[in-house]
């Protein structure tokens, strides 16, 4: 067994065909994810009621299991689910015509909501209660202070955390290979497939991982200097 | 003008305000002064329901609110009539002068961006700041910052500015300005309720001084009255512990 440098190459091209699957996955978890944590976290600040418990729950279940779990969970629960309320209410669509993927979107959203939730709770702990007093001493509503002066800092406070979050979601997405969907790392194991590279093969994904992770935290250091420009005082 | 009719608030089974009434006239600057833990800031922060007081009336102006079924429209507008000067500047921090200047105006008074860009400029020179207006608090002194809330407490016109010791977390060299800037705005006619240890400030700029003790107010009366001839033990006893020998004696 040596070594084929050749065939990194050869995979790599391969692989790129794939990036698309991972990036679609990751881009749609991150999104909604972040919608479902910062509701979830409102929720939780805010003591609804009711909600809040409920809130709270779906976090630490979510945080206390792996999101492999929850992909299958999803995948074997969701259509018994579906297929159940179609049968009741004698709608015609069923579960079969879900996409793969579809799976791998609902779940990932969910684990990354979970996860996101703690994100933006402490970019909203981050800005202090003074300047909410001020906001409302201005006479601007509790909705007005957290959309003009809250949100636009804890956002900024919680780009790193957000960053890492992405970045979670990107090496997380590979785990949709569990219910045949095929993103770069399954690509590798099928390129690799008809001649036993595997090495060369995981090598080149490894690559492409890399590739994307240092962009994404290229990006967000741009983000994040544009939106804490006003964090860089001179003046105590 | 400012009528506070028998507020009372309690923190827990800990009562900060007993039933305290106070008014205050147009144009007026009343001077709070007390021990930490007297109640003072409390009472301010109650004037624009920063606290919720438990019970009692609020009268500013022509607007009237009961505190016991004080509602969230009631307490909007009370809070657009009055404004707060903090300790701490609360500026908002993403926003520059200009910005922290003008986001009432935009937000709560709905004015065009241009009139409110004017207005906020015009106050902002007014303090001092006319060279800072793009400025971000993070690159402003302590006292350049206090000068931004106390124009951003004016952008709304309100009836009364409340300021809550506004010099205290001040380098030294810095709360001359900042006395500055509020003794000018006082001069205009300006009501004021002012909650502050600056003694000197309070003899010069104060039309009446009112002293508050355990969530009472022990005495009131015109600076002479009270730093001269204060009548109460309560009131004897702190200004012998805060005022230096020499002051005491003119």
């Amino acid at each position: 067994m040596q070594l084929d440098p050749s065939f990194i190459w050869t995979a790599f091209w391969q692989l790129l065909g794939a990036i698309p699957t991972t990036l679609s996955i990751t881009a749609v978890s991150v999104l909604a994810g972040f919608v479902i944590g910062a509701v979830t976290a409102m929720l939780r600040m805010y003591r609804a009621p009711v909600l809040a418990q409920i809130a709270s729950a779906y976090v630490t279940f979510i945080r206390g299991t792996p999101m492999l779990t929850h992909l299958l969970i999803i995948y074997f629960g969701l259509p018994m689910i579906i297929d159940g309320l179609a049968e009741h209410f004698g709608w015609s669509f069923r579960s079969v015509s879900i996409p793969m993927i579809g799976f791998a979107y609902i779940s990932f959203s969910i684990t990354a909501g979970a996860y996101m939730s703690e994100v933006v709770r402490a970019g909203i702990l981050a800005v202090d209660r003074g300047q909410v007093e001020a906001a409302q001493s201005v006479g601007m509503t509790t909705f007005q202070s957290l959309r003009r002066i809250v949100f636009p800092q804890a956002l900024a406070a919680a780009l790193p955390n957000l960053a890492n979050s992405v970045i979670g979601m990107l090496h997380g997405s590979t785990l949709a290979f569990a219910v045949s969907v095929v993103d770069i790392n399954a690509k590798a194991q099928i390129v690799a497939s008809t001649n036993w590279k595997f090495f060369e093969a995981y090598l080149a994904a490894a690559l492409i991982f890399w590739g994307l992770t240092v962009l994404i935290e290229r990006v967000a250091a741009l983000i994040e200097k544009r939106v804490g420009a006003y964090n860089r005082g001179g003046v105590a | 003008m400012i009528a506070l009719s028998n507020i009372s608030k309690s923190f827990g089974r800990n009562q900060v305000l007993q039933d305290i009434s106070l008014n205050v006239n147009r144009g007026e600057v009343v001077v709070i002064l007390g021990p930490s833990g007297s109640g003072k800031t409390t009472l301010l922060r109650c004037v624009n329901y920063l606290e919720k007081p438990g019970s009692g009336q609020i009268a500013v102006g022509d607007f009237h609110v009961d505190c016991s079924r004080a509602r969230r429209g009631d307490i909007l507008q009370l809070r657009r009539k009055t404004a707060m000067v903090f300790q701490q500047y609360n500026l908002f921090r993403h926003k520059t002068a200009l910005e922290n200047v003008m986001e009432a105006l935009l937000v709560v008074k709905k004015l065009p961006a241009a009139e409110a860009r004017k207005r906020s400029i015009a106050l902002l020179e007014k303090v001092g700041l006319g060279a800072k207006l793009n400025e971000y608090p993070s690159r402003l002194s302590g006292g350049q910052q206090q000068r931004v809330g106390i124009a951003r407490a004016l952008a709304l016109e309100p009836e009364v500015i409340l300021f809550d010791e506004p010099t205290s977390a001040l380098d030294p060299e810095l709360v001359g300005e900042v006395l500055e800037v509020i003794r000018a705005i006082a001069r205009e006619g300006i009501t004021m309720i002012v909650v502050t240890h600056e003694m000197g400030f309070a003899r010069d700029v104060a039309n009446r001084v009112v002293f508050m003790d355990g969530g009472v107010i022990v005495e009131e009366g015109t600076p002479d009255e009270v730093f001269q001839h204060p009548k109460e033990e309560r009131t004897k006893q702190f200004l012998r512990r805060i005022t230096p020998e020499a002051n005491y004696s003119i």
